[in-house]
């Protein structure tokens, strides 16, 4: 028999409590049962006679609370950070043979192009003995907290794709971000706070809110880009001229209005519903800017993250607000390092990486040793990666130049991703490219595996996070998805 | 056995559902996929006898009111006057009605006023802003290409103006659907048949994907998915990778489709100008291009060396492919070949292989800044001469976007294994849903030339009387917007893993009227409208009969509604609903008195709030104020970054169709129309309006403002509680705080009025276009 989903689809307006028990929370929504309309399967069942908003319970007991995804913008060059290549050596300057698999077109069509091997110097770091290179040496003395998985692939070619990917499994806009499904699958710990925030430091992130959007997920999932300057939502504020008394006297009146227009009729629970949104909103003008006050922070810790540096001050202010926002319960924080495709070194790799290491290096080391400190490493999940990595090919658009204005071009087929916290087993190294970096060989991961771990880490099964959208029960992992258990401790 | 499926992964369900019966070997149906209501002709149903004979206005309550009735239910009371009038502005035109359209239709006490209201909202251009909305939304329409770049589409408009009008004018829907899948084809002649194609040209586009074989399947797949979601109302992208899991649609039935678009290709300024008009402005440019022809050539000499890449390096970073296809001489290649010919010539950008014509080619310049010395010299030259023969260049004529086929030869379609270009399997010709039709679809060659026929054969078949889908699916639409949900509730999935009709016979008696009344959308809504099922109240209102203080049902009708059908899917009463983010915006509008009301033109750029990120693709501003005051529907849609006001409120992702919008209830609506400028724009203009209809008497200002917002008056607790704020808000500007700047104030007020007092009026109506009853239509 077929199962009966219509209650799901109905556009009605069923019991409050059950509708605040379902209300999932992204930016403190409250999600209507019939938003939730083709949610095929809600995660868990909401525990009995709790107020809207509350957290759902997770599938299994989770390691994480929540994430922090440093997301490199334009793709750092695998071969040069983590994954070191002696054969490159010696192939460098030839053509690669066919035999590596050589793609039908690369984003430049450099894989027509010789060999260029590694200019850094490596070391095996911790006790673990984990190669990194020395473009990220306070990165290494982290070693032994990082699970680096150097057989990460995917399919995008080109940047709006691979981000978009990375974000939502899929090339393709419209479908739902990681963040989103997080939020949906866990309500939010904190209903005065987004349930997920993003974070950038240079341009606006190529493809813009496709990545962090809710797709046919209701909006109220979606992440929120916090704008770096001033409020960081938008609207967050009344405009200059209104002022506290006055905004508390509207919104008196406004809930007179409301009430006297309810008390005529029989209770709905949607209308009830969006007269609570305005005290939400209320109460979210004053938590928001107090979570991003760093006026709290003391000057030590500042400089912990790069702060007193020029070059790292920026990202460095983003990674310290990540950890300040997961504290205060937002489920997963996105930081965007080089936002704009920054680290896009089709030529020059070595001005251009010798730069955004630096920007991101000191910030993530201090970001881990403050988790670390403060006992939030244990339950915050931390997550290095770019879109893709970089190919071991010259960059077509750099053969021109001299050595040094040598780059690398875009490369999804093999490239390095590490985790670390949350019981992730550390200082491991997890899979492998070919012997020039370019084709994960040994235990090749998909993005939607990445994906299927980074949930599981946060207590939900890819498999089991469903909503029927267009006839089909949709999972964030689309159609395949793995858990990577060497990861786990 | 509904919480156990839920517990299903969807794997599980998968197997469940297939288990139903719904999926089989490629081609062979069982009896029961073949039995689905959905693929059944539709037969006109006979009218049920009903108990309670006086209620029914015509068939659609004998309909609804027999169902009611086998459940013991009863349908609500009539909806007061008020009430009923808002609803039908809301639901036509997207507006609430002025002050002076509510007196007249509540004065009007004759028979038939209600009746003759709804003509009168049928026959205003409002209409089609508000109706062609809808089918924008499951149009994907954007003005944009989405991806990295995000370009602009600078004539995609025309297809929502071609949209509003054809709603406007009541086109037969039959024919609607035919310009859309093949105007080019079938009314060549036809400018607006043409503009109609766009329907399949709103595809986001990756301008920068090198594997063009790849990019067009991309976009192959997109196109069917739509189309079938569209028009035919089933998940045909579904069958992509497999035959259908759950609907008796294979793989091959996929392939089938999707080759009647095997040989289009987007053509995005296509004349739409009169021959004549035309043949002198070809004639002219023909002049101005060989007369500065050397003058072109010279710049383009100089700029060459400079720019980052040539033609030829920008070629070389193509697959192999495609190099040779560019190679080989025209004759010589093959229709693939052609085709992928014809999709690098249609890139004017400079990361074109093929070298456009300079004047074309936006990054014609790029380099201008890198010139030196004597090169710099000579090329201002040029350009001095370039300027001095720009009288010759004609005026730029106006141009369209659509889709047409590239020729007469279409490259084979294949079914691809998993739906990759890479895995080709057997060639299929253009066919039909299989269950319906397993024949090739008989496709005939216009004599004309120039293209295949094949889009006119599918837009027959899916415009014929006889296609059991498509009239069921379109009046299940324009019913899913009158009531908030369909007779099947998942208007784009009418098949197994979507709902069943709540009212079966209804909706094929619905079907039947369209085909019968000439595929009138206009003759629908009127029907629907004019039944006593919408005149319905939201509300229990029997005399006699109230709500306690405890918000209690005491009407008991009601009460038994929401025991025996709590979703209200027998509609026992009228359900109310949250007006969309453009009705919001434009009813604020209206109500401010700030409305333009203009039709048609370009895409708007309203302001973007301050401290939001440039758009990729850009934003640039328009610059009279006016135009950012027009309807919504006018704001131009950048794909990957809609007008943010409209995104709080569940605008569609336009990178897909949209059936069913979201509805969703968040802080950063409350946010955005509480703290937004444009809302406190609004608040100001409506204030003004206020005073100046009012004057100074407090009593009146409150009436005038409630008129306006409410299309009513307030009663006495309501004025009590707006005289109260109004006295305690005034307050707060008076003793300001330390620093604070100057209120909000109306641009001007009468003498008579105190700056604080007009300053509370501003927010006072800044809270009604907050209220619940302001965003509800009821």
């Amino acid at each position: 028999m077929v199962p009966d989903q219509s209650a799901e689809h109905s556009h009605a307006l069923t019991s409050r409590r059950e509708l605040l028990c379902r209300a999932g929370s992204g930016l403190g929504g409250l999600a209507l049962a019939h938003l939730l309309a083709g949610s095929g399967v809600l995660p868990a069942a909401p525990r009995a006679g709790r107020r809207a908003l509350d957290a759902k319970d997770p599938h299994h007991a989770p390691r994480a609370k929540a994430v922090i995804w440093l997301f490199m913008e334009g793709g750092p060059s695998h071969i040069d950070l983590f994954d070191p290549k002696p054969e490159l050596e010696k192939l460098a300057g030839e053509v690669a043979p066919a035999s590596f698999g050589l793609p039908v077109t690369s984003a430049t069509g450099s894989h027509r192009m010789p060999l260029m091997p590694s200019n850094r110097e490596w070391k095996q770091h911790g006790q673990s003995g984990l190669w990194v290179s020395d473009w990220y040496p306070h990165i290494a003395e982290h070693a032994d907290a990082l699970a680096v998985i150097r057989s990460c692939h995917s399919d995008g070619v080109n940047h709006v794709g691979a981000i978009r990917q990375m974000n939502t499994g899929s090339i393709l806009a419209g479908r739902p971000s990681l963040g989103a499904w997080s939020a949906y699958g866990l309500g939010s710990a904190n209903e005065e706070l987004p349930a997920f925030v993003v974070l950038t430091d240079n341009m606006p992130v190529r493809g813009g809110p496709t990545n962090w959007s809710s797709g046919f997920l209701p909006a109220t999932y979606q992440g929120t880009l916090f704008r770096r300057e001033g409020p960081p939502i938008l609207d967050l504020k009344p405009p200059k001229v209104v002022t506290d008394r006055q905004q508390r006297s509207r919104l008196d009146l406004l809930n007179s209005l409301n009430r006297h227009h309810a008390d005529r009729w029989p209770s709905e629970d949607e209308i009830e519903a969006r007269i609570e949104t305005y005290e939400l909103a209320y109460r979210m003008q004053q938590a928001a800017p107090r979570a991003i006050d760093l006026d709290e922070e003391s000057d030590v810790t500042k400089s912990l993250y790069g702060m007193d540096e020029e070059e790292t001050a920026t990202f460095g202010r983003n990674c310290l607000l990540a950890r300040r926002l997961v504290e205060r319960g937002v489920r997963f924080v996105e930081a965007y390092c080089g936002s704009g495709i920054a680290w896009d070194a089709h030529s020059k790799l070595e001005a251009n990486h010798t730069k955004w290491c630096k920007v991101s290096d000191k910030p993530i080391a201090g970001l881990i040793a403050d988790l670390k400190a403060r006992g939030m490493l244990d339950d915050t999940l931390v997550v290095w990666g770019g879109e893709f990595g970089r190919t071991p090919f010259i960059d077509t658009n750099s053969i021109t130049g001299k050595i040094k204005e040598y780059g690398r071009d875009h490369n999804p087929w093999g490239f390095t991703i590490w985790m670390a916290g949350a019981g992730i087993a550390g200082g491991q190294v997890v899979g492998a490219t070919d012997e020039i970096g370019f084709r994960a060989v040994d235990r090749p991961y998909h993005i939607h595996d990445i994906h299927a771990t980074m949930l599981h880490m946060l207590g939900l099964d890819h498999m089991f996070l469903t909503y029927l959208h267009n006839g089909r029960a949709e999972r964030p992992t689309v159609n395949g998805g793995k858990l990577i258990e060497e990861v786990l401790a | 056995m509904l919480s156990a499926f839920l517990l299903l992964p969807s794997f599980a369900a998968t197997a469940v559902l297939a288990q139903a019966g719904t999926a089989g070997p490629s081609g062979e149906f069982t009896a029961a996929q073949r039995a689905y209501w959905a693929f059944q002709s539709v037969a006109r149903p006979a009218e049920p006898v009903t108990k309670d004979s006086g209620w029914s206005r015509n068939p659609v309550d004998a309909f609804l009111l027999s169902a009611l009735e086998a459940k013991g239910l009863g349908p609500a009371a009539p909806a007061d006057r008020v009430e009923l009038l808002r609803r039908a502005f809301f639901d036509l035109l997207g507006l609430p009605p002025s002050p002076d359209e509510a007196q007249e239709f509540l004065a009007d006490g004759s028979a038939g006023a209600y009746e003759r209201l709804v003509d009168r909202l049928l026959a205003s251009p409002r209409y089609g802003e508000r109706w062609g909305r809808h089918w924008l939304d499951l149009a994907r329409f954007a003005e944009s290409g989405g991806f990295e770049t995000d370009d602009t589409r600078p004539n995609a408009w025309r297809y929502r103006d071609y949209v509003i009008e054809s709603f406007n004018r009541d086109k037969p829907y039959d024919r609607f659907v035919k310009e859309q899948i093949a105007g080019d084809e079938l009314w060549p002649e036809s400018f607006d048949a043409r503009l109609a194609t766009a329907f399949n040209r709103h595809y986001p586009e990756e301008g920068n994907q090198k594997d063009l074989l790849l990019a067009r399947q991309e976009t192959l797949h997109e196109i069917t998915g739509v189309v079938g979601s569209a028009f035919l109302g089933l998940t045909v992208g579904c069958a992509q990778c497999h035959d259908h899991k759950f609907d008796p649609i294979t793989q091959k039935d996929y392939y089938r489709l999707q080759a009647f678009f095997a040989n289009v290709n987007h053509v995005d300024r296509f004349p739409i100008v009169p021959d004549e008009e035309l043949r002198e402005y070809e004639r002219q440019l023909a002049i101005w291009e060989e007369r500065t022809a050397p003058i072109w050539a010279e710049m383009s000499d100089l700029l060459m060396p400079l720019r980052n890449f040539t033609p030829e390096q920008l070629l070389s970073r193509y697959p192999d492919y495609v190099i040779e296809a560019v190679k080989k001489p025209t004759r010589e290649r093959s229709p693939m070949e052609a085709w992928m010919v014809s999709l690098l010539e249609s890139k004017d950008c400079g990361t074109c292989p093929l070298r456009p014509k300079p004047y074309l080619d936006p990054l014609f310049r790029n380099v201008v800044k890198k010139l030196e010395g004597e090169s710099k010299a000579r090329f201002e030259e040029l350009e001095g001469q370039l300027n001095e023969l720009a009288h010759l260049k004609p005026a730029e004529i106006d141009r369209g976007m659509g889709i047409a086929d590239i020729n007469d030869r279409p490259p084979p379609t294949h079914v691809l294994g998993t739906g990759l270009y890479t895995n080709p399997g057997q060639v299929v010709q253009p066919g039909f849903l299989s269950i319906l039709d397993p024949s090739p679809a008989a496709v005939s060659k216009p004599a004309r030339g120039g293209t295949t026929g094949r889009r006119a054969a599918l837009a027959k078949w899916l415009a014929d009387e006889s296609n059991p889908l498509t009239a069921r699916v379109m009046v299940n639409r324009i019913w899913h917007h009158h009531f908030g949900r369909g007779i099947v509730a998942t208007p784009s999935d009418f098949g197994m893993m979507g709902e069943r009709p709540t009212h079966p016979q209804m909706l094929d008696w619905l079907a039947s009227e369209f085909v019968d009344s000439g595929w009138s959308v206009k003759h629908m809504h009127r029907l629907v409208m004019t039944s006593s099922a919408y005149r319905q109240s939201a509300w229990p209102r029997e005399a006699g009969e109230s709500v306690t203080g405890e918000g209690e049902v005491a009407n008991k009708t009601f009460r038994r509604g929401r025991e025996v059908d709590p979703s209200n899917r027998l509609l026992w009463r009228f359900p109310p609903s949250r007006l969309e983010g453009e009705v919001i915006r434009d009813s604020a509008l209206a109500v401010a008195g700030l409305m333009n009301g203009r039709v048609g033109g370009p895409g708007v750029f309203p302001p973007l709030p301050e401290g939001m990120p440039m758009p990729r693709g850009g934003w640039a501003t328009t610059e009279a104020p006016e135009e950012h005051r027009r309807r919504s529907v006018y704001i131009f849609v950048r794909r990957n970054s809609p007008y943010p006001m409209l995104d709080a409120f569940d605008f569609p992702d336009t990178h897909e169709s949209c059936a069913r919008r979201n509805r969703t209830t968040t802080a950063p609506q409350a946010l955005a129309l509480l703290n937004g400028e444009e809302p406190a724009e609004w608040a100001r203009a409506f204030a003004q309006r206020v005073l100046t209809e009012a004057g100074s008497d407090e009593g009146r200002q409150v009436e005038t403002a409630y008129r306006l917002a409410y299309s009513r008056d307030p009663d006495p607790a309501e004025r009590d509680t707006a005289h109260s704020f109004l006295d305690r808000h005034a307050g707060v500007f008076e003793d300001g705080e330390e620093g604070a700047e100057p209120a909000a104030l109306p641009e001007r007020f009468p003498p008579a009025v105190s700056s604080e007092h007009a300053a509370a009026l501003v927010d006072f109506c800044l809270m009604l276009l907050n209220s619940n009853e302001f965003v509800y239509r009821f």
